[in-house]
């Protein structure tokens, strides 16, 4: 008990210096929630692909190559003994006018969306609408709540790809459910109509999506598809769907590369600040550590002391500093913040716990320079040098 | 009067495990900054040095780039009816244009009109990798008139008609299998072999990432009879906004963007990065500057009798905040040149980033900038000062009497 009274003194003899050192242990700790959140975010977006069973199947010189729409009877028709459920996709982009932000609009075939993705519209009064509407679409929940769109909204976008026209639509689900926050989805016959109309080149698709049975028929119809469609004017490439997704994420600034990089300076910072205080606060006391020594007080107990001092501080400091960003993400108007690819930052309470982990870290492995000396020091020496 | 420098100096030197991690701190935090910021100095100088003021890129309207736009080769007809528009005047030196012209391939008076097919192709990285998505424009030989910053730099220009490229200087450095006299497969299926006959350099903008051929060998090659976007040139910058107005207008029915405007566009995502940038180097600075404030009170701490004495002999209080702002601005302004330093090292490094409005890939260099070198020295004042008011007006505040009698 003595020792506990002892450790909370200690901790509050400089006041400002604990502050000080508190702050710039939290504020990295801060930076470290921040950037895990965000590659956090954009993993949980691959391992949710990885899980789908599902093929990406795009044209193999490039993506922006269109492929024939009657490619899918004929992926479908591979081998009827592993079925395969086939969704055409064509990509518009879309742009709301006068709205600078650029969406990211599919049309899909109606019949084999739901069957493909079924996270998407699980509600049965959603998955009505979508197929007797054939203006439906799906907004994404972070770009329904950045237009502040609503089930049931009349909705115009621009397509900004053939047929480049202002096309009406009714939302039909926000997807409230779904990790991808951004993608809308419309119905490709009702877009095909639309093509017609202003006279572009009809039956092309951007991709296709594939949802297998079983990860054996995944393995079977990764090769199987690229083989067959080989030797024809649009060969395919052939991909699962999480390396179909990372090659975007890798090419824009590698960002889970950049960010751990960072995450993990700015906790080489902290772990600098927290040794400058405890190695400051071991000189200043260099005294007080002989005279305990002195009166018989162990090593271990002094190495100790240090060692929880730093603790108490460091660990402390990580708590608010990973707190804080959970707070204003799950609790203030940041949460509605927008980011890209990932469109809202959840901060999980697992990444503060994992923060304050490190935080602890941060502490032992900054005291303990000084409270190894501590533990060293000989009364005698130390007694002698002090003036 | 003021206490000499040297005094700082050796007072560092006397903490120097307190300096050293401070210093460590600050150097670590510039070089942050300053490797963040080279990413954006990078991009926005390859973007920013694409295009003249008097070229306006007309695209159909409702697309948001070159690579996803089609325009029907019908309707370019009435752009030769455009306002202001430029001709092709004789230029000698070492541009394509030039070599052109003394070849008869340009004769004056050419209407400063480029229509240009946007493909692109995936290539291997020479760092390996994900292949990149690389651009291909078709043009005809105009185009070397209307961007007149091309030139060659190695090798000679296609001939029309041959399954012959060029390669931007970017790309060359950037992806593998580009060197002169090699041959790349390009095409729909990727199974027309075109031969790298010249490297050309678009004053370090962001044609410099692209591979430019034939116009009509690219249309035939990825089955396109559509043109993507057209390049024209105005005799002056005062034409522009007439012929703008033209070309939106009924008689054209296209979209128009000044050129240097669509590549500033383009730029628009590095804006993202500097939010970002300014958010993380801001929580580390104060974090610092935090650190530099237990640094300093401890300096003050420790010298209070030495401070005192320094009073006492007629140092006013000026002189000694005056002092340890100095010591503290030493340490933080040689922490940031080494962390400058070492972000340097990094400078010049090839780069590359997807577009997400093009979906190609723009090859850049990072670039140390000497706004980049202010910027990071102005972050280590801003974290000097801030660290080192407080302490130092408590040393400023110190009660000479008492200091000296507390030995």
């Amino acid at each position: 008990m003595l020792i506990l009274s002892y450790l909370h003194r200690n901790l509050w003899r400089n006041p400002l210096r604990v502050l000080m050192t508190g702050l710039a242990v939290g504020l990295p700790i801060t930076i470290f929630v921040l950037s895990v959140a965000v590659v956090d975010g954009i993993n949980r977006f691959l391992d949710n692909s990885a899980r789908q069973l599902r093929l990406a199947i795009t044209h193999k010189s490039s993506i922006v190559y269109p492929l024939p729409a009657g490619y899918r009877a004929k992926i479908e028709a591979l081998d009827h003994s592993r079925p395969i459920t086939v969704c055409g996709m064509r990509w518009i982009g879309g742009k709301v006018d006068d709205k600078p932000q650029p969406l990211s609009t599919l049309a899909a075939d109606p019949d084999t969306f739901p069957a493909t993705f079924p996270e998407y519209l699980t509600d049965p009064a959603e998955r009505a609408a979508w197929d007797r509407d054939r203006q439906a679409i799906i907004v994404g929940r972070g770009t329904a709540a950045q237009f502040g769109w609503r089930v049931g909204d009349r909705i115009t976008i621009r397509a900004s790809v053939p047929p480049y026209s202002a096309i009406p639509f009714r939302v039909v689900s926000t997807a409230q459910d779904v990790v991808d926050p951004v993608t809308l989805f419309c119905r490709g016959d009702y877009l095909e109509e639309e093509v017609k109309r202003q006279g572009y080149p009809e039956g092309l698709v951007s991709f296709f999506f594939a949802k297998c049975r079983s990860p054996d028929d995944l393995e079977y119809y990764r090769t199987a598809i690229d083989a067959y469609f080989a030797n024809t004017p649009d060969p395919t490439l052939t991909q699962d769907e999480k390396a179909f997704m990372s090659q975007f994420i890798a090419q824009q600034f590698d960002l889970p590369r950049n960010l751990t990089i960072l995450s993990a300076l700015t906790v080489l910072v902290a772990v600098i600040a927290a040794a400058n205080t405890m190695s400051m606060n071991f000189r200043d006391r260099l005294a007080e550590y002989a005279a305990l020594k002195a009166l018989g007080f162990g090593r271990l107990l002094v190495f100790a002391l240090i060692q929880f001092e730093s603790l108490a501080i460091c660990v402390s400091a990580g708590l608010l500093g990973a707190l804080g960003p959970w707070y204003a993400f799950t609790f203030t108007p940041l949460r509605r913040l927008t980011l890209p690819l990932i469109q809202t930052l959840d901060v999980h309470l697992s990444v503060c716990a994992q923060a304050v982990g490190i935080a602890a870290a941060v502490g032992l492995i900054a005291a303990v320079w000084p409270a190894w000396a501590a533990a060293r020091l000989r009364p005698v020496v130390a007694f002698r040098a002090l003036e | 009067m003021a206490l000499p420098l040297t005094y700082n100096a050796r007072h560092l030197l006397a903490r120097r495990l307190s300096s050293g991690l401070t210093f460590l701190i600050v150097a670590v935090v510039v070089f942050v900054l300053a490797l963040l910021l080279s990413f954006v100095a990078g991009i926005r100088a390859a973007l920013g040095a694409t295009g003249s003021p008097r070229n306006i890129i007309v695209l159909k309207p409702g697309a948001t780039a070159e690579s996803t736009s089609l325009i029907p080769l019908d309707d370019l007809g009435p752009l030769i009816q455009t306002p202001g528009l430029a001709a092709a005047e004789p230029v000698t030196g070492t541009s394509a244009a030039a070599e052109l012209f003394t070849t008869g391939r340009l004769r004056p008076g050419d209407p400063l009109l480029s229509p240009e097919l946007a493909v692109q192709t995936m290539l291997p990285r020479r760092t390996g990798g994900a292949p990149a998505n690389v651009a291909i424009r078709g043009v005809d030989d105009i185009a070397f008139a209307v961007h007149a910053e091309v030139r060659l730099v190695a090798g000679r220009l296609f001939t029309p008609g041959a399954p012959e490229v060029l390669v931007g200087t970017a790309a060359q450095e950037r992806f593998a299998g580009l060197e002169l006299g090699a041959t790349v497969a390009l095409g729909r299926k990727g199974e027309r072999p075109y031969q790298v006959v010249g490297v050309f350099s678009a004053g370090g903008g962001a044609l410099e990432s692209e591979l430019w051929a034939p116009r009509t060998m690219i249309a035939d090659s990825f089955h396109r009879r559509l043109a993507s976007s057209v390049c024209l040139q105005v005799r002056d910058a005062a034409a522009v906004a007439p012929a703008v107005a033209y070309i939106q207008g009924p008689a054209v029915g296209l979209e128009a963007r000044p050129e240097l405007q669509y590549y500033r566009d383009l730029a628009e995502k590095t804006r993202e990065i500097v939010v970002l940038t300014s958010v993380l180097v801001g929580i580390m600075a104060i974090g610092a500057a935090f650190a530099v404030a237990t640094t300093m009170y401890a300096a003050v701490d420790g010298r209070r009798r030495e401070l005192a004495m320094l009073r006492a002999l007629g140092f006013g209080r000026g002189a000694i905040m005056a002092a340890l702002l100095a010591e503290s601005l030493l340490l933080c302004l040689l922490a940031s040149a080494c962390g400058l330093l070492v972000s340097a090292a990094f400078s010049g490094r090839q780069q590359d980033f997807l577009s997400d409005t093009t979906w190609t890939v723009l090859a850049y260099e990072l670039k140390i900038t000497p706004g980049i070198v202010a910027t990071a020295l102005l972050v280590a004042t801003a974290v000097s000062v801030g660290g080192t008011l407080a302490p130092a007006l408590r040393a400023a505040r110190l009660n000479v009497i008492t200091a000296l009698r507390k030995a």
